[in-house]
């Protein structure tokens, strides 16, 4: 029931780990497996090791919000090879989430991170605190990027949109004209916390990202506006914690979800979502979860406000 | 639910333990926590922000009423700094987060805890909560000189009915001569081989030593936990900076606190850790 297919990737369930949790070992993210998830991604690895921003860097703000500035921390695709060939061993498909300092070292990551087997590369063109952004913002940087990791990959690209950009539709068609395989959305909305003691912002870096309960309408936003212009698979990724939310991405537009921030309550959280989505679409009275992705477009809205 | 909010709270009270080692307290009553406020248990740690600088794990050395305490060991940038705040300043916590040390069943039960360097911090809190509750137990404190020693007034304050407190030192200069685990095994094998099956032991300290401990309890089949250490980014479970393998268990969130079925269980105990990059390196 659960099943779904990415591109050419097919997953026993459409639960994806989303990049930056838990995705440093392997052993942590084939707990994320066995708890149930269809795939994992790994935290954004990039061409060298980076200890990213000092501490603090992670913590709440609301209940189950987070606000993070890790500042792509990563022990570099040639250390983190290791990790992957320990995963090629127990089989765990693995999409291997990056960035480069330029076109060119996104595209050497990407094929070192292929030819070690990862089933899927995300390209990270949407850290909203690293300086990478800058491709994320721009249509025509994001279509050349695209392009060029596409010639060079044989597995299928995913690219993960930075939601702070004046048209997410616009960088993401672009991807999708690249070559694209799928989209992921979203990733992390620009924020800060500052702490009326001190008087200082908390993050070490100042800002960051917000992430988490919050953040979930805004992401069916965006997932519903993408679906209405793509023909690339969405993958809806923003404070899912239960299965209703997963629910809601489907009904907005996506193909499958990932999940982060709300695994601080526990990895069995994912075996949670999966049992009570199969007890939902028992319910409805559907076969498959890919029966409901888009269905909430099917409804006639008001455009025009009453006089 | 835990609460991972960053509190700032003014530092209440400073204790220069010795050279190197002050303990703070500071007072969590105006936390504005979610959940009724979970009393922090031995063995459990807070992220302590020091402002402008980092955020690190330290653990609870100690709760009295509102007041909780940490001890901490200048050893770089953030601690060096923290040493230098004083009374009123600023300091953020976050949690108290992680497991605790489990009691056995019977307050008969024979109960060694092995402390070295500021492991001693959580296991003197254990000790304190032994106490309350009626167990009998030896504490043995390692470190490197008479200089080094933690806690020495506190501790001589237990009850000696129920405590006996056992120090060595590398060079003699207190105590015993020699590592805490010679003691160790020194007490294990003396007692009887029924005594054996209600034996315990509890460690905190630098690694090699805990995976000493390991071993000795190991060839004894004695029932042990150990609090490990690991390089901490979010405390609460979610980078996984801290997983130690092949298992994947997350020492802010499986942990600190690990039985002897885990520790069994773990390549990279008293072998290897991760650096802040999240690359695997020898513990030294
Ligand atoms: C669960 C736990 C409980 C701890 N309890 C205590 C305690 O009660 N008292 C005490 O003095 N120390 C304790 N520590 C160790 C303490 O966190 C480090 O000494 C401190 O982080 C050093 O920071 P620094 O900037 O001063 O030193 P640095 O120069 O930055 O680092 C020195 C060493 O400290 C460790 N360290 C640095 N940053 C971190 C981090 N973010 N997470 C974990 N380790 C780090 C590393 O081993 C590093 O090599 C505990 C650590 C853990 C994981
Ligand atoms: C601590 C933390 C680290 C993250 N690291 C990355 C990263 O390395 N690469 C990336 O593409 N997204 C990263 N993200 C964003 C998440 O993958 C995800 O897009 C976002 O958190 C929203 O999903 P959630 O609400 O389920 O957490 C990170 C988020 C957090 C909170
Ligand atoms: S410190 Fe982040 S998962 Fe343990």
């Amino acid at each position: 029931m659960l099943e779904v297919k990415i591109s050419r990737l097919e997953l026993s369930s459409p639960i994806i780990l989303a990049s930056g949790f838990l995705g440093i070992s392997s052993s942590s993210m084939k707990r994320i497996i066995n708890a149930g998830a269809g795939a994992v991604t790994s935290k954004s690895i990039g061409p060298k090791p980076r200890k990213g921003y000092k501490n603090p860097s992670i913590f709440e703000i609301l209940p189950g919000t987070f606000i993070n500035s890790v500042g792509l921390a990563n022990p570099g695709i040639d250390e983190f090879i290791n990790e992957l060939n320990e995963m090629k061993i127990h089989n765990i498909p693995i999409i291997v989430s990056l960035f480069g300092e330029t076109i060119d070292s996104y595209r050497k990551v990407a094929l070192k991170a292929e030819n070690a087997g990862a089933c899927a590369v995300e390209l990270n063109i949407s850290c909203p605190h690293a300086e990478v952004s800058s491709i994320g913002i721009n249509p025509d940087l994001t279509y050349s990027l695209v392009k060029k990791i596409k010639k060079a990959l044989s597995i299928p690209i995913f690219v993960k949109l930075n939601p702070n950009v004046t048209s997410i539709t616009e960088i993401a068609q672009a991807a999708e004209r690249g070559g694209a395989d799928a989209v992921v959305a979203i990733n992390t909305l620009a924020a800060m916390v500052i702490d009326i003691n001190t008087k200082r912002p908390i993050l070490s870096h100042g800002s960051g990202g917000l992430s988490g309960k919050s953040i979930h309408p805004i992401a069916i936003k965006k997932v519903y506006d993408l679906y209405k212009v793509l023909k690339i698979p969405i993958i809806g990724c923003g404070g899912v914690s239960s299965y209703k939310d997963a629910i809601e991405f489907f009904l907005a537009g996506a193909t499958a979800i990932q999940i982060g921030t709300a695994l601080y309550q526990g990895i069995e959280l994912i075996t949670q979502i999966n049992e009570d989505l199969n007890n939902y679409l028992k319910r409805m009275g559907y076969e498959s979860i890919t029966e409901l992705t888009g269905v909430s477009h099917n409804f006639k809205l008001q455009e025009v406000p009453d006089f | 639910m835990i609460d991972s909010s960053i509190k700032t709270v003014e530092i209440k009270n400073i204790k220069e333990e010795c050279k190197n080692i002050k303990t703070f307290t500071f007072n969590s009553e105006r936390f504005e926590m979610k959940s009724n406020l979970q009393k922090p248990k031995p063995g459990q740690f807070v992220m302590i922000w020091v402002p402008g600088v980092d955020e690190v794990p330290m653990s609870i050395s100690g709760v009295d009423d509102g007041n909780w305490k940490i001890t901490v060991k200048n050893v770089g940038e953030c601690t060096n700094k923290l040493h230098e705040l004083e009374v009123g300043d600023y300091i953020g916590i976050k949690g108290p987060y992680g497991n605790y040390f489990s009691f056995p069943d019977n307050t008969s039960a024979k109960i060694i805890l092995v402390a070295g360097g500021f492991g001693t911090a959580p296991l003197k809190f254990l000790a304190k909560e032994m106490l309350k509750n009626k167990y009998n137990f030896t504490l043995i404190q390692g470190a490197r000189n008479q200089e080094d020693i933690l806690f020495l007034e506190d501790l001589e304050q237990f009850d000696q009915n129920y405590s006996e407190m056992v120090f060595c030192t590398d060079d003699g200069s207190f105590g015993y001569e020699g590592f805490s685990t010679q003691q160790l095994e020194k007490i294990i094998t003396k007692i009887s081989i029924k005594e054996m099956k209600t034996t315990y032991v509890y460690t905190c300290g630098p690694e090699k030593m805990m995976y000493r401990v390991f071993e000795i309890c190991e060839q004894f089949d004695i029932p042990l936990q150990a609090s490990l250490e690991r390089m901490m980014r979010c405390g609460c479970g979610l980078c996984g900076l801290c997983a130690i393998d092949p298992l994947g268990l997350l020492v802010c969130k499986d942990g600190p606190v690990f039985d002897s079925n885990q520790l069994r269980a773990m390549d990279d105990f008293g072998k290897f850790k991760r650096d802040f990059t999240g690359k695997k390196i020898p513990i030294d």
